[in-house]
């Protein structure tokens, strides 16, 4: 055979491989590309749930009669490696969605690449305005479970008028924010002036434990000396437990003592300084009281992992495998646009003790959850205290005195 | 003027400040000395590195980062107290910068300063990278009733337990001086950190000294990241900043000179708590590290032109 002929013959081979692996794929497997920082308890954790749904969908026979598969990469908290790993998953995995990503960083790195794709994908992180700005409207594939910032911003003042005017004794006229001095903080602080406008505001910022700071005397003094209602620290894991401490040490205790880092130390309840801490949060362990989709959920984790899901991004990872099973089971198809009507149809009771239905946003079509609920450490157990219908318990009020504890 | 007035002129200019602060704002003073204390105690054992084995240690904040994980697992997994697991995990640390003094550093000490840099700066990510696999990113912390001990001085009250560091320091500071003034070997180290070849002259094992200096010093970060983990909490990528810290008060202080780290410590720590009690002030205290070191470097190269 002459060079043409071999080369046409090569030709052919790949170009018949390739079809015939592409159509072996169709017909096997439905594939779900997952990114999320696997370094982190969020994101490790995430993917574990997921694989949890998957396993969950795969024993209960797959998905129209295909087993589901999951791959996962890890994002390492990075943009460009989170925007490469959607590159990869659409172009050598081939999948059929994009789940995941826990920072809004990460997010806003990899959008130009999903908007190429335009595959169907469900956010579970990413809370950033400036995210959902850089998606735009029109993006009928794009859908955010997390809430964005503004509604967590509109959630807690609800969250504690309702608290406020249903308990008597519980005041939030004066509010002390103790800030990380990064875009985090900063961003909190101007936040909670504004969301807060009609109450008396004042705030400090320290150098979080993550940028080489840890030693919170000077803020902590000076809320002590300000004397609020509510003290709030918005800062990252690694400030959780040495601010307790040195607020033990210098015996500061408002009566209200709230910490607003993404995510807690994985042991956080275990310390009896956790006691009365109340936090933001979209999901904990004592929903299981109160939902049967939650305990469901609890108790797969546990049983695949061995651990206990410790922040609420495992019940959105689960959550975000098992809404799009759910329209794709309802659509009856792998056609694209029949599973976007489905999805924006769906009611889906989640983990996190609400029916997640989506709807418009500010901007986007598709947002899912809206409202973060305020929780309490108490006994070793994160309660939800808001919203009233998903509470788990009472709210604890005031604070106990260091000097009780 | 003489250098002796000019001492004597600054130490009672550094009194009458501290006088006036204690007035206006004692916790500042509290918590300058405490700051001191951790500065001093992470800086001397790269002081003496720096000192007589002439090497910019940039993996130094990593050796305290890994001491403390070695601690944070033997008080976890044995329910030791960590400032028991000091000293174990100061033996393991021994023998770790021996290791790696012998495989990796000991093969740059000829080579160009940048080759140096660069080498420590791959042991730090090295470390680093490695402890994120074992132990992931997810913050630690030994929640420790003991850190929490208060007192209180009028209406004020501040936490004890930091005095901890200061006192930590003196320790090293005192441990040091002894070593290289009164033992036989710290002798002969210093020989070798004024002049390696003269000491080889006269029979000093160069190699042999500059090891075991510089697995003294891991010894020591070491054992500072065991206190480190009392207070705060620990993660891979915690020892950075430590690094820079402790490089830039050894660079203030002059190459190898311990008692000059305790003073460029002492100037730093108050310097931050003064700036910190200043409502809103929190966010200058990194400014005021920079400065000081930008009018340190200004008033040497001032010093050597004139």
């Amino acid at each position: 055979m002459n060079r043409k002929g071999i080369s046409l013959m090569l030709i052919l081979l790949m170009a018949a491989s390739m079809i015939f692996a592409q159509g072996g794929q169709d017909s096997d497997t439905i594939k779900f590309g997952g990114v999320w920082p696997l370094g982190d308890i969020t994101g490790e954790q995430a993917s574990k749930a997921a694989q949890v749904a998957v396993d969950e969908i795969n024993a209960n026979g797959g998905l129209l009669g295909k087993q589901v598969e999951l791959i996962v990469i890890d994002s390492e908290f990075n943009p460009e490696k989170g925007a490469a790993a959607i590159e990869r998953l659409a172009t050598i995995d081939k999948v059929d969605f994009f789940v995941g990503v826990v920072s809004s960083g990460v997010h806003l790195g990899q959008i130009p690449t999903l908007k190429t794709y335009k595959k169907i994908t469900m956010i579970t992180g990413a809370a950033s305005h400036l995210a959902e700005e850089a998606i735009g409207a029109d993006q009928e594939w794009y859908f955010h479970l997390h809430p964005w910032d503004y509604n967590q911003g509109a959630s807690y003042v609800e969250g504690w008028n309702a608290i406020a005017e249903k308990y008597s004794e519980i005041s939030i006229g004066r509010w002390f924010l103790a800030y990380e001095e990064g875009a985090f903080g900063s961003a909190s602080f101007e936040a909670t002036k504004a969301l807060f406008s009609d109450m008396e505001i004042d705030g400090e910022p320290f150098l979080s434990a993550a940028a080489g700071g840890g030693d919170y005397s000077a803020v902590l003094q000076r809320a002590k000396a300000y004397d609020p209602d509510v003290f709030i620290w918005a800062g990252y894991d690694a400030d959780a437990l040495p601010l307790l401490e040195q607020s033990k040490a210098i015996d500061f205790d408002p009566a209200l003592f709230v910490g607003a880092p993404p995510g807690w130390p994985a042991d956080f309840g275990e310390s009896k300084l956790a006691e009365d801490v109340t936090l933001y949060g979209l999901w904990a362990p004592s929903l299981n009281e109160i939902s049967e989709v939650s305990a469901k959920f609890y108790n797969g984790f546990i049983a695949k992992t061995g651990t206990e899901p410790a922040t609420y991004f495992a019940p959105l990872g689960y959550a975000a495998i098992q809404i799009i099973a759910q329209a794709v089971e309802e659509a009856g198809t792998m056609d694209q646009d029949a599973i976007i009507a489905e999805l924006k149809k769906i009611q889906y009771e989640s983990p996190t003790g609400e029916v997640i239905s989506f709807g418009p946003s500010n901007i986007i079509s598709n947002q899912g959850i809206r409202n973060q609920k305020i929780l309490q450490w108490q006994n070793g157990v994160q309660q939800v205290i808001w919203p009233f219908e998903q509470a788990t318990s009472e709210p604890k009020y005031p604070f106990t005195p260091w000097s009780q504890r | 003027m003489n250098k002796k007035i000019v001492g004597i002129v600054g130490l009672l200019a550094v009194i009458a400040y501290l006088i006036i602060l204690y007035t206006i704002k004692p916790t500042a003073v509290i918590y300058g000395i405490q700051r001191a204390g951790i500065y001093a105690a992470v800086a001397l054992p790269m002081a003496l590195i720096l000192g007589i084995v002439h090497i910019v240690n940039l993996a130094h904040g990593e050796m305290m980062m890994v001491g403390a994980y070695i601690t944070y697992f033997i008080s976890h997994s044995l329910g030791l107290d960590p400032l028991l697991a000091a000293i174990p995990t100061g033996i393991i640390m021994f023998f770790l910068g021996l290791l790696l003094f012998q495989v990796s550093i000991k093969h740059t000490l000829k080579a160009p300063e940048l080759n140096q840099l660069i080498l420590t700066f791959g042991v730090a990510m090295v470390l680093s990278q490695t402890v994120n696999l074992i132990a992931t990113s997810q913050p630690r912390k030994l929640s420790l009733d003991y850190v929490s001990a208060s007192a209180s001085l009028g209406d004020i009250s501040f936490g004890i337990y930091d005095f901890v560091f200061p006192l930590l320091a003196l320790v090293f500071f005192a441990f040091l001086m002894l070593f290289l003034k009164k033992t036989r070997f710290g002798k002969a180290a210093l020989a070798v950190g004024q002049n390696p070849r003269g000491a080889q002259i006269v029979g000093i094992n160069v190699q042999l000294t500059y090891a075991v200096i510089f697995a003294i010093a891991s010894m020591l970060v070491g054992i500072f990241g065991s206190f480190f983990l009392t207070k705060f909490s620990i993660f891979p990528a915690v020892g950075g900043a430590y690094t820079m810290k402790s490089f830039c008060l050894v660079a203030m202080a002059g190459i190898g000179n311990l008692p000059m780290v305790a003073v460029a410590s002492l100037i730093l720590g108050f310097a931050e708590s003064s700036i910190m009690s200043i409502p809103h002030g929190a966010s200058w205290a990194p400014m005021i590290f920079f400065v000081l070191i930008i009018v340190v470097i200004f008033s040497r190269s001032l010093k050597a032109r004139g």
